[in-house]
């Protein structure tokens, strides 16, 4: 599983070299350089304060830079700013914006659009989903929660070039932060003018490699290379159109006809059809597909009953049969993608444990022992309505049922419905999946902190919660990353929940372009895409 | 003095099925706010709420929202802060509308003509060929239909494009899909109406009196013969112009018809009680309109508000 995913590294670095050496001087002169993707709906909102999601994610990558922006490899590298000073405590970052920092409108983007910006999602009024991954600067979340002034935040613009910012405590990943849209800067004058400038393309102003040009509400969003780019030269697709094609058949008949030339989320029986195709690729996504045990309720109050129901999931089965996407089984939570000093965060922690039903079986009658249970209390497995989760849990309800001879009772619920029951914890075993909107495994495992407003499991380790804390202020990164590990150690031996696989991306990408990079956490990125033949 | 009535029976109506969804609309369980990523802090929740008036309680809500309706205002969307209820109408319903209206005149000309030409030849081949084709056209749903029309004109010949909308090639085949359906409902309607009235006295009297064949089932069959039809015609004509989950979806196109569905699916307040007034008002308006238009096609209707 591990030698495709490695390949795959490989093959996009030889790609980049490559491109690296002919730069400029390729030939592509007579090509149009225009690509047609699906972004599959409306991004809902396109203004950096607002934006939660990855389709409006993906738009925003490419019209927006932040101080840090990703390179051909996903890491961190500057963008608009030209230098970063950190003080010795690792609290204060000094940015220098670089001279040729513009946007799209030409003028000069300075570190007073930075300030403007970060107060303005840390503002209560503005009512911003993603404020709370600025809580990281000094004062963000007591502005945030009406109990601070906005004067007391830690980002100061000390002139046009300098931005001064401030930490609560160091942070070992702030680069990786800064890359996320939440920390786009924005143009003051425009949003003071109008309020509602990112609705509509024509008062719509960015300062990344791309500026969007059209916006056709539920039909396609335009975006084109921006002249005023500091770093255009490696810009080499004039145009880019997002299309807004929703089912599944029609989009992927649209790139059969080339009306679009890459398209994601693919269906099972495409998948099955064109495995083998030059266009088709896996891509491991930045997240885990699992079931949290409620601890608070039986029969999941029992730690070895909760491990015997991981067991007892025969995880390769279900991943090569049922699911078919090329996900990974997940023996863990953090999914493969974060580089550390030993190589993937993923491959250095391992497996935690094997999918193994004589074990599980014997674990089940052990807890049904220690908890003095006769027979088992009757489970419920509650899901949202979708014809994937149905079929995943029939699947996995077998396996118990052959497994461990339990007879789980399955159950759905529509989505925001779904939500209210599980938060309010009105469940045994529920489905959910998270995604790390940031590579870093803090991301994932901070999912399952005792304080966490999405840990719905009721489970509460404090052993887990400190080590959380310590890695977070941890400045070296080996020892930030031990200290991680240690942490996933804790978790998975108490098994609050069930990880059944690290998600997948799927893409049918034509082959007339070069240089696509899918990053392991956010759609294909195209600051580097060529077109290469018609 | 009929027209003013109806008029307010209108606003009444309007009103009494906003007030209906609102209140319904609260009922549902789930949060608008709620989502797998729970990271809101209370306050900052607190301050969202407020923005759309959540915070107060219920009757209040509703004061605020009819006080807001009475100067169509519809608020701003939950899902999509940036935009408000009204844009997003104004921005897909002429796609809606467009496609609306084509499929209902492709319906209306080839179901009344199928119709029509298998009631005059009742029993006889052409009358089983058109109800087969109606047959067809009501069994098979639109979202079988609708990718069978794409795999063979676009994606075989390559007449069409698949999907999307902006160019008049892009419509003909939702117009199809779209089309379908009502096409062979009105057929049916249309057949069965004719022959009734082909079997009335006074088309035996005119046919008696030696009026041509033509003229006798134009002035005197189609005319009467079309009456159920057009009562029929009016919610139909509102269903289709006000856009169609599943076509729109397949086909890609930037209509209102998923916000009728989405709206729910994310509890976007704003967004339901918005489609929803607009399809019920649309709806009434032309239900009076097509009781209007009945006093010119039927002399026999008088519009007084103690008559039919």
């Amino acid at each position: 599983m591990k030698k495709w995913l490695k390949s795959l590294v490989l093959l996009a670095a030889v790609a980049v070299f490559v491109a690296g050496c002919s730069g400029g001087t390729s030939g592509s002169g007579d090509i149009a350089q225009e690509i047609t993707i699906n972004a599959m709906s409306e991004p809902p909102d396109l203004d950096p304060a607002l934006a939660t999601d990855t389709t409006s994610g993906w738009v925003l990558d490419h019209v927006f830079e932040g101080l840090y922006t990703k390179d051909e490899n996903g890491n961190p590298v500057l963008g608009a700013a030209s230098n970063a000073e950190v003080s010795e405590d690792g609290k204060t970052y000094t940015f220098t914006i670089r001279d040729d920092a513009k946007w799209s409108d030409g003028s000069n983007v300075t570190a007073g659009d930075f300030e403007y910006a970060w107060k303005r999602t840390l503002n209560p009024d503005t009512g911003s989903s993603f404020a709370f991954y600025l809580y990281y600067l000094k004062g963000g979340e007591a502005y945030n929660k009406g109990e601070g002034s906005v004067e007391d935040v830690g980002v100061t613009a000390e002139d046009d070039k300098t931005l001064v910012v401030e930490l609560e405590a160091p942070l070992g990943y702030f680069d990786e932060l800064l890359t996320m849209w939440s920390f786009y800067p924005v143009k003051q004058d425009v949003v003071e003018e109008n309020e509602k400038w990112s609705a509509e393309a024509e008062t719509y102003v960015s300062n990344g490699p791309f500026k969007l040009t059209k916006w056709e509400h539920d039909s396609e969003v335009v975006i084109e290379k921006s002249e005023n780019y500091w770093d255009s030269d490696v810009v080499k697709l004039d145009k880019v159109t997002y299309k807004m094609v929703n089912d599944a058949t029609t989009y992927y008949q649209m790139f059969k006809t080339d009306e679009l030339d890459l398209i994601q989320t693919l269906p099972s029986d495409v998948i099955d059809q064109e495995k083998d195709s030059e266009e088709y690729s896996e891509v491991p996504y930045f997240g885990t597909y699992m079931y949290m045990f409620n601890v608070d309720k039986e029969p999941f109050t029992n730690a070895k009953v909760r491990k015997a129901f991981n067991l007892a999931v025969d995880r390769e089965t279900l991943t090569t049969n049922v699911t078919k996407a090329g996900e990974t089984p997940a023996h863990a939570f953090v999914p493969e993608g974060v580089e550390t000093p030993d190589g993937d965060f993923r491959e250095a922690g391992g497996a935690y444990f094997e999918d193994d039903a004589a074990e599980a079986k014997k674990l089940l009658e052990e807890g049904m022992k220690e908890e003095g249970w006769t027979e088992l209390p009757e489970v419920t497995l509650l899901y949202n309505t979708s014809e994937n989760h149905k079929k995943i849990a029939e699947a996995v309800q077998a396996m118990y049922k052959e497994n461990l001879g339990v007879d789980v009772k399955l159950e759905n619920q529509e989505w925001k419905t779904y939500l209210d029951t599980t938060k309010q914890g009105n469940f045994q075993m529920a489905r959910m999946g998270w995604i790390g909107v940031l590579v870093d495994p803090v991301v994932i495992l901070d999912y399952y902190l005792g304080d966490s407003p999405n840990n719905r499991t009721n489970w509460v380790n404090e052993e887990y919660d400190q080590l959380m804390a310590d890695a977070k202020v941890e400045q070296d990164p080996e020892k930030r990353y031990e200290l991680l590990h240690q942490a996933e150690a804790v978790l998975m031996e108490e098994l609050p929940f069930n990880p059944i696989y690290h998600y997948t991306n799927n893409y049918l990408t034509s082959q007339d372009f070069d240089n696509i990079v899918y990053p392991v956490n956010r759609y294909p990125y195209l600051k580097w895409a060529e077109k290469v033949s018609e | 003095m009929y027209i003013v009535k109806r008029l307010l029976t209108m606003l009444l109506t309007i009103w009494v099925i906003a007030s209906l969804t609102f209140l319904i609309m609260k009922f549902i369980p789930g949060d608008p706010f709620a989502s797998d990523a729970d990271v809101l802090p209370e306050e900052v929740l607190q301050n969202m709420r407020a923005k759309y008036n959540l915070d107060e309680p219920i009757a209040m809500q509703y004061v605020l929202y009819m006080k807001d309706l009475v100067t169509f205002d519809l608020g701003y969307s939950i899902q999509s802060e940036t935009r408000s209820v009204n844009s997003i109408i104004a921005d897909g319903a002429p796609a809606s509308a467009l496609l609306g209206l084509q499929a209902m005149v492709v319906a209306l000309i080839f179901g009344l003509l199928l119709g029509i030409v298998a009631a005059l030849n009742q029993n006889k081949a052409l009358d089983y060929v058109s109800m087969f084709i109606a047959i067809i056209g009501i069994s098979v749903p639109s979202f079988i239909l609708a990718p069978l029309l794409i795999k063979y004109f676009a994606v075989e010949w390559g007449m069409l494009p698949v999907a999307s909308w902006g160019t008049w090639q892009h419509s003909i085949l939702p117009t199809l899909a779209l089309a379908a359906t009502p096409l062979a409902v009105i057929a049916r309607f249309m057949r069965s109406s004719m022959l009734e009235v082909t079997n009335q006295n006074y088309i035996k009297t005119a046919d008696a009196k030696g009026l041509s064949k033509s003229k006798l089932v134009i002035r005197h069959g189609i005319r009467n013969a079309i009456l159920p039809v057009i009562s029929f015609i009016g919610p139909l004509f509102v269903s289709l112009i006000t856009g169609t989950f599943v076509i729109e979806k397949i086909f890609a196109i930037p209509g209102i018809g998923r916000y009728f569905v989405d709206s729910i699916f994310n509890r976007d307040y704003p967004v339901i009680m918005g489609t929803t007034i607009f399809f019920s008002t649309l709806l009434v308006l032309t239900l009076f309109i097509i009781d209007i238009s009945y006093r010119y096609i039927d002399p026999r209707i008088k519009l007084t508000s103690g008559g039919e």
